[in-house]
């Protein structure tokens, strides 16, 4: 076959027909495909390969080599947590989870408490608008004393503000 | 000859008495097409009831914007039928994700971070869906309809309807809807001085034949777990009563729950509805004294009102006005 090369190569050049060649190179394969890189070589040095795919085809050899590898079974199928048989389940046990008419509402108080806390030194701000109170202002409102509103005091009121939030919002999705 | 012209003279003398009547009687066929012009256009209250039908049978998807103390929010709002049957998603299209999903009875919710959780529920929670089912006819005991004019909302023509209310009790609303397909393109709710609170604005708007593949696709899903929503007190009615309701409210919930809070005491429980707005009222004994023995926080439309008296705390929830959550709240008696 080596001895072909020089021949392959004058075939090219267009210098060469012997017609017993070009027999040779239609009935070997592997000449064949010698031609064909002679050819994609001459193109790219000449600079005619115009965009040309040059990639190497590969996939065969790849497909072949998989074939002869042994499978490595190290793929752990996704174990799926095991259904509840029953639709319902007890609405205190996912406490947390029905926040989502509820984090609306959240959000609505929360942001409202901010929003009238800016505004607190704001006289400009809306009239309605009336802060949860911030640090006693103490109105005797009964014989009572009425004790200085502390921190804890109003964290409390506004969980509270946020439950009947959570909780309206709640009875507008359930309502009859 | 003479005979020829005394017929002429004759014909267009009769000619002339004729024809003035025959003008008055053209111009009066004329008077009267004027005249039952405006009949023939829609009133206010037919164009509310095509904006019910619009809203509860089309396929379409609307992308609008909440506009409520200077935050806006835009939201996604699909709606298609299936055989039949009503299928609403909705999202938020900014900051985490919130969607859920109305059909066949049930509503589903979705957030980031959350475990989704469907609840059993009967009522269109939809954007317009209040305003969209309520009893016009029936209704214009509390409001009155007037065609305020025609608009252009979403890059369609549109016609602005005010439903304003009859006493100082509750919020009036404008609303636009489209003039090819009814569907309602914004709503104000405005209060008595005409200052917007709230706005909800369409800002694209699709109509498609048939209902929209994706939101079919998700119908077939199964839909997450219902929760159980604590009945356990439920059956008693609430210890405590309203003596005044504004017209047109109703009570439609009268019971005693628990809050989602670690205390344990039920609270009585009253849900007022006037076929758009639905108010809570809470009362429970007091927790912790007020420094000032009411408290007001309103946010957009909404309003949420307490006060104690005497024992007791009351809450009240809803878009209404403060004036009818101070004369409910007055209002409030034991049951005996």
């Amino acid at each position: 076959m080596k001895e072909y090369s020089q021949d392959l190569s004058s075939l090219i050049d267009n210098e060469f027909d012997d017609q017993e060649i070009i027999d040779a190179v239609l009935g070997d394969v592997e000449l064949q495909q010698q031609f064909s890189r002679y050819q994609l070589i001459g193109d790219v040095l000449r600079e005619e390969s115009d965009g040309l795919d040059l990639r190497v085809d590969v996939t065969d050899s790849v497909m072949a080599a998989i074939a002869g590898e042994m499978q490595d079974d190290n793929v752990v199928p996704l174990t799926t947590p095991e259904k509840q048989d029953t639709n319902v389940v007890p609405f205190m046990k996912r406490f947390g989870q029905y926040a989502i008419a509820a984090s609306v509402a959240g959000v609505v108080v929360v942001s409202s408490l901010i929003v009238n806390q800016d505004n607190a030194t704001d006289a400009s701000s809306t009239p309605v608008l009336n802060t949860v109170p911030f640090g006693g202002a103490a109105a005797p409102v009964s014989l009572q004393a009425t004790p200085a509103q502390t921190e804890n005091d109003i964290k409390e009121r506004n969980e509270r503000l946020e439950a009947l939030m959570k909780d309206h919002q709640l009875q507008l999705q359930t309502k009859p | 000859m003479k005979h020829r012209l005394f017929l002429v003279a004759l014909v267009s003398l009769a000619s002339l008495i004729v024809s003035p009547q025959l003008m008055a009687s053209s111009e009066q066929t004329q008077s009267q097409v004027v005249k039952t012009e405006p009949t023939d256009l829609p009133s206010a209250l037919t164009y509310l009831n095509n904006m019910k039908q619009a809203y509860n049978n089309l396929n379409y998807t609307l992308l609008y914007l909440n506009t409520a103390q200077n935050q806006i929010q835009p939201k996604q709002l699909v709606h298609g039928i299936i055989d039949g049957k009503r299928i609403t998603y909705f999202t938020y299209l900014n900051g985490t994700m919130r969607e859920s999903l109305q059909f066949d009875g049930k509503i589903s919710f979705y957030q980031q971070g959350n475990q989704p959780y469907s609840l059993l529920s009967h009522q269109d929670q939809s954007v317009f869906a209040d305003i969209a089912n309520f009893d016009f006819k029936s209704g214009n005991r509390s409001y009155e309809y007037i065609i305020l004019g025609k608009d252009r909302i979403a890059g369609k023509k549109a016609i602005a309807i005010r439903m304003i209310s009859k006493d100082n009790y509750r919020y009036s609303y404008i609303v636009w809807l489209d003039l090819d397909s009814y569907l309602p393109l914004r709503l104000d709710i405005i209060n008595k001085s005409n200052v917007i609170l709230e706005q909800t604005m369409v800002v694209s708007m699709s109509i498609s034949e048939t209902v929209s593949p994706w939101i079919k696709q998700l119908s077939t899903q199964a839909t997450p777990d219902i929760l159980n929503l604590p009945h356990n007190t439920t059956t008693e009615i609430a210890d405590w009563n309203v003596d005044w309701l504004p017209t047109g409210f109703k009570v439609i919930k009268d019971d005693q729950h628990k809050l989602m809070m670690h205390d344990t005491d039920p609270v009585s429980y009253l849900m007022l509805n006037d076929g758009i707005v639905s108010v809570s009222v809470y009362i429970s004994s007091k927790k912790a004294l007020l420094a000032d023995q009411k408290n007001i926080i309103q946010r957009g439309a909404t309003l949420i009102y307490t006060k104690q008296i005497d024992s007791v705390e009351v809450n009240i929830i809803g878009e209404i006005p403060l004036v009818t959550a101070e004369k409910i709240a007055a209002s409030i008696k034991p049951v005996n």
